[in-house]
């Protein structure tokens, strides 16, 4: 019998305030009318208490474009569930925080696109800097834990040791770097988020700097780019091994981007208990432990550290899911990313257009629209 | 950044909180959990904002009466600074 998982991610809506272009929603996303109603999402909840689940986090989309978070919050805290909100913030009132707090939450996790307003702006595809920036306090005051998550790139990490001072001066207790990852929205706009191996060396040392200085007070967990890694990331810490990630409109999904894999039937928890999708279904024993893994994971030291990486990266990059992640240095497809990471490092390939005086025209990007 | 003192009285951080029973008895927090068994547990529990860590440091030596006192002074204050270096215990 599999364990049941730790951690349950609901993306409760892909409706969003916010277009960025490193969003990881997928590129088909749920309409509004394929939503799970209230009460499906409470006994999702239920259920994933029931299984073994520590961790709620409530995303999106801006999960609180639906109304009746509180009341999902409320329940969910109810089953015994810790709860994260993973948010922009736009649309968060003292009101609503305040009843959100009451209904059990604990943990808000807010996102910011830059510490430059304009740079923000840009990258959101929409004015929201200068509200978030308002929210922080609140936040802070509010008697639940708050990360600030800053999601970086080749545009902004000029400037990320004033990303990070800008961070600080929210005082959240835990800031997250990320480097975006290349999935969805971010893979249609990889090539200008990508850093250059410069940067990625300098934001090593400035991160490594800033965990120094505020330990104790604010702790840093950064996330690394993948493409730079010598071997993948332990994605989603295995398939089917450790959570389980539910779309608005109820599929069951082992990693974010899974619905991109052909050939799998993603089960939905309108038809079937949390439980059985978990242990039982096709798509989750499909790449769940080792007997799936080709050469050169399947006699590898590191097999049961990185799984042979992502699947779904694996499949957006070859066209085979059941392929070593061709981030790994090992991997028969790794010039797949060599060949990128050429492009992006030649001839001193500019870094940031942040750092001029007039940022590129819109259409620079390829922005993440409302889904229906 | 001010170690413990015996005087501190530390409580759990914000977002951090305890769950379960028994031997599934849970501290979570963002982005993580600890079940603890043992002294760790026994002084965590008294990191409720009420104690102070001289009276953590009094009760558990009363409970651990075999153990050096000595000992159980430093081992309290070592593990009090590592949960607030973890974010997970404030003073």
């Amino acid at each position: 019998m599999v364990a049941g998982p730790l951690a349950l991610i609901a993306e409760i809506t892909h409706r969003c305030p916010l277009h960025c272009v490193y969003c990881s929603n997928p590129l088909q996303m749920a309409s509004v009318s394929s939503e799970l109603e209230t009460e499906e999402w409470t006994g999702v909840f239920r259920q994933a208490a029931e299984l073994g689940v520590l961790h709620l986090h409530l995303t999106g989309g801006e999960p609180l474009a639906r109304e009746d978070l509180t009341e999902m919050v409320k329940s969910a805290h109810f089953a015994g569930l810790y709860t994260n909100l993973i948010t922009s913030g736009l649309g968060l009132t003292h009101t609503r925080l305040k009843a959100l707090v009451d209904a059990g939450l604990d943990h808000i996790q807010l996102s910011f696109q830059d510490s430059r307003e304009t740079a923000a702006n840009w990258i959101a595809g929409t004015r929201a800097h200068a509200l978030k920036v308002e929210l922080a306090p609140m936040i802070r005051r509010a008697g639940v834990a708050f990360t600030v998550n800053m999601v970086v790139h080749r545009q902004n990490l000029d400037h990320l040791e004033e990303m990070i001072a800008f961070a600080e001066a929210l005082q959240p207790q835990r800031l997250e770097i990320a480097h975006a990852q290349y999935y969805g929205w971010a893979l249609k706009n990889r090539d200008a988020l990508i850093p250059t191996r410069a940067q990625l060396e300098n934001s090593v040392r400035v991160v490594a700097a800033a965990q120094k200085r505020l330990e104790g007070r604010i702790r840093i967990d950064a996330v690394v780019p993948d493409y730079y890694a010598r071997f993948p990331k332990a994605c989603m810490g295995g398939w089917g091994q450790r959570l389980i990630l539910i779309h608005p409109s109820g599929k069951a999904l082992p990693c974010h981007a899974a619905e991109v894999i052909p050939g799998l039937c993603f089960e939905n928890v309108r038809d079937r208990p949390l439980q059985w999708i978990w242990q039982e279904s096709d798509s989750f024993q499909k790449f769940r432990g080792e007997a799936w893994m080709p050469e050169p994971c399947r006699s590898c030291d590191r097999r049961a550290q990185d799984f042979g990486g992502c699947r779904c990266q694996a499949l957006l990059l070859t066209g085979n899911a059941a392929a070593t992640d061709p981030v790994c240095s090992l991997a028969p497809q790794h010039f797949l990313i060599e060949e990128v990471l050429a492009r992006v490092n030649a001839n001193g390939a500019g870094g940031s257009a942040v750092q001029d005086a007039a940022l590129p025209a819109e259409d620079f990007w390829a922005y993440r629209p409302q889904p229906r | 950044m001010p170690q413990p003192e015996e005087s501190s009285l530390p409580r759990l951080a914000a977002g951090c909180r305890w769950t379960g029973e028994g031997e599934q008895r849970t501290l979570l927090f963002p982005e993580g959990a600890l079940r603890l068994q043992g002294t760790g547990r026994e002084i965590l529990e008294r990191c409720d904002g009420r104690h102070t860590v001289l009276q953590i440091v009094q009760e558990l030596q009363g409970t651990f009466n075999e153990a050096d006192p000595g000992k159980i002074r430093s081992d309290i204050f070592i593990f009090i600074e590592r949960l607030r270096q973890k974010g997970v215990v404030s003073f």
